[in-house]
């Protein structure tokens, strides 16, 4: 029982993640495309859980936490992130939501988060979300498949909170949104993991790039 | 006649080819000069010409497939080597068609190699993906020190018989090495044709094609972001610019409603990256 309020207090969005300032391209997308319908931000989330979330973030995790005892290894699994990931807001993103989540992590007391904030601070890792999860979550005793779960809750709710907060749609139509992707989210956690990290988002990766040079921002990316 | 037809009056040396092609260019005598060629069936190269006043020594060499496309099975490598101070431009003058690769799906490979001070242009007219081609590739692009390098490549699908089937799968991997023979870069992706068809297309409803490109060099020899996007807006693509991973270069995304305008989105790419790494305004490439 403990396992899954480990991985519900690391999805729930007052843990201090530092997602809140990233849309992951949604406010890019809708000043490209103009109003985002209900429908067409459902798909968009589910093309980036698909294309995205399961084939890179999740991959990177799951690697992460099978070594995270091995510090070495996890920076060059880290190192591959950041090489792997084309559109820069997005690579940024990656690694300030990280640095925030070392942080909380270090400052509770989960266990190896110091020592790897530490390789943060002096340059060796780069602390990115999706390997900072794998490491952080190992150490504060979530199992592999709750880490899975927890992650892609955090991607899905992450897209879902910033529609809310950009105005695209109502907190209800949100959580339907939530509701019915969820399905998607626990048949992609429990697929077979990719033997490489690799994505496909085009769209939103555009949509991320032109809003970086953007005068009017509510996000970060 | 339909493609299908075509690649079965070609008989059975039509499908599943192994071959392997090589470039190598060097510098000599004030021209980058076409040292080794190896270019077997299917390939089918030009001679380089040298198509710009203000550096003739920029090599421009067009590359075609003699066949018709990719098929079943094919597995085509190409190899080139642009060696210390050498300029190349390797480009073609149409699309490539995949055909139904039925079960055995093509691969292609190509590695680009770039000596100190050397550029080199790869910019091939998109793969035109058929119903039911699934294709590998994968590209190597490695860099000495100083070497500026454009890549650029673009995915469009079709149906011949009109009835909107899609194409299978492109899986795509493409390594960018530093001097040191560091993988600064890995853009890898996969995608199914039916996952871009319709209005829950990945790429957005209408979309045609997409692309991807690289420009790789010293950041003072790049581009700016911002003139690249206003480049592709004029072309009617839509597009973003950003700062490549570990400082290696640009990196660009494109999506658009066909393959003509990444066609010309890419121009403007070779055109933008040639004024930036070598100093001039390129002729434009004749198709």
């Amino acid at each position: 029982m403990i396992g899954q309020l480990l991985a519900i207090w690391q999805a729930d969005t007052a843990f201090p993640s530092g997602g809140f300032a990233f849309s992951n391209g949604l406010e890019g997308l809708a000043a490209l495309s103009g109003p985002i319908d209900e429908m067409e931000l459902e798909n968009v989330v589910a093309n980036a859980l698909r294309r995205r979330w399961a084939s890179a973030d999740r991959v990177a995790l799951a690697r992460a936490y099978r070594v995270a005892d091995d510090l070495d290894r996890v920076e060059a699994i880290d190192r591959e992130v950041e090489a792997s990931t084309l559109a820069e807001p997005f690579r940024l993103g990656s690694r300030r939501n990280g640095a925030s989540l070392i942080a909380a992590h270090a400052r509770i007391g989960t266990p190896g988060a110091r020592e790897f904030q530490g390789r943060v601070r002096q340059g060796r890792a780069l602390g990115h979300l999706p390997v900072a999860q794998g490491v952080l979550w190992r150490g504060a005793g979530l199992d592999a498949a709750s880490a899975m779960l927890a992650s892609g809750y955090v991607a899905l709710s992450g897209f879902t909170t910033a529609a809310v907060r950009l105005g695209l749609l109502g907190a209800v139509s949100a959580q339907g949104i939530v509701r019915r992707l969820l399905p998607l989210l626990a048949e992609l956690a429990a697929a077979p993991l990719p033997s490489r990290i690799e994505s496909f988002s085009p769209r939103l990766d555009i949509a991320a790039m032109r809003h970086a040079r953007g005068e009017v921002r509510l996000f970060s990316n | 006649m339909r493609p299908a037809t075509y690649s079965e009056g070609m008989g059975p040396s039509a499908a599943g080819r192994r071959r392997a092609a090589e470039l190598v260019f060097a510098q000599g005598g004030g021209r980058s000069a076409l040292i080794r060629q190896i270019a077997p069936y299917p390939f089918h190269i030009t001679r380089p010409f040298a198509l710009d006043a203000e550096r003739a020594d920029l090599a421009t060499l067009y590359l075609q497939s003699a066949s018709g496309g990719i098929y079943r099975g094919d597995e085509l490598s190409l190899r080139i080597d642009v060696r210390d101070g050498a300029l190349a431009h390797v480009t073609s003058q149409a699309a490539t068609v995949v055909h139904d690769t039925g079960a055995r799906p093509a691969s292609q490979h190509t590695v680009l190699r770039l000596g100190r001070e050397a550029f080199t242009a790869l910019t091939l007219d998109p793969l035109i993906l058929f119903p039911g081609a699934e294709l590998d590739t994968r590209t190597e692009i490695h860099l000495a020190e100083g070497a500026c390098a454009i890549f650029a490549e673009g995915v469009a699908w079709h149906d011949y018989s009109g009835e909107g089937r899609p194409f299978g799968r492109l899986s795509s991997e493409t390594l960018v090495f530093d001097g040191g023979d560091r993988t600064a870069v890995i853009d890898r992706a996969t995608i199914t044709g039916a996952e871009l068809a319709g209005a829950a297309s990945i790429l957005g409803a209408g979309a045609g094609a997409f692309g991807s490109a690289l420009l790789l060099g010293p950041t003072e020899r790049l581009p700016e972001a911002a003139a690249i996007e206003d480049m592709l807006d004029r072309t009617g693509c839509l597009g973003g610019a950003c700062a490549a991973p570990n400082d290696m270069g640009i990196s660009v995304r494109m999506i658009a409603p066909n393959g003509g305008q990444i066609v010309r989105a890419v121009e403007g790419l070779f055109s933008l990256g040639v004024e930036r790494m070598l100093g001039f305004e390129p002729a434009r490439r004749r198709k």
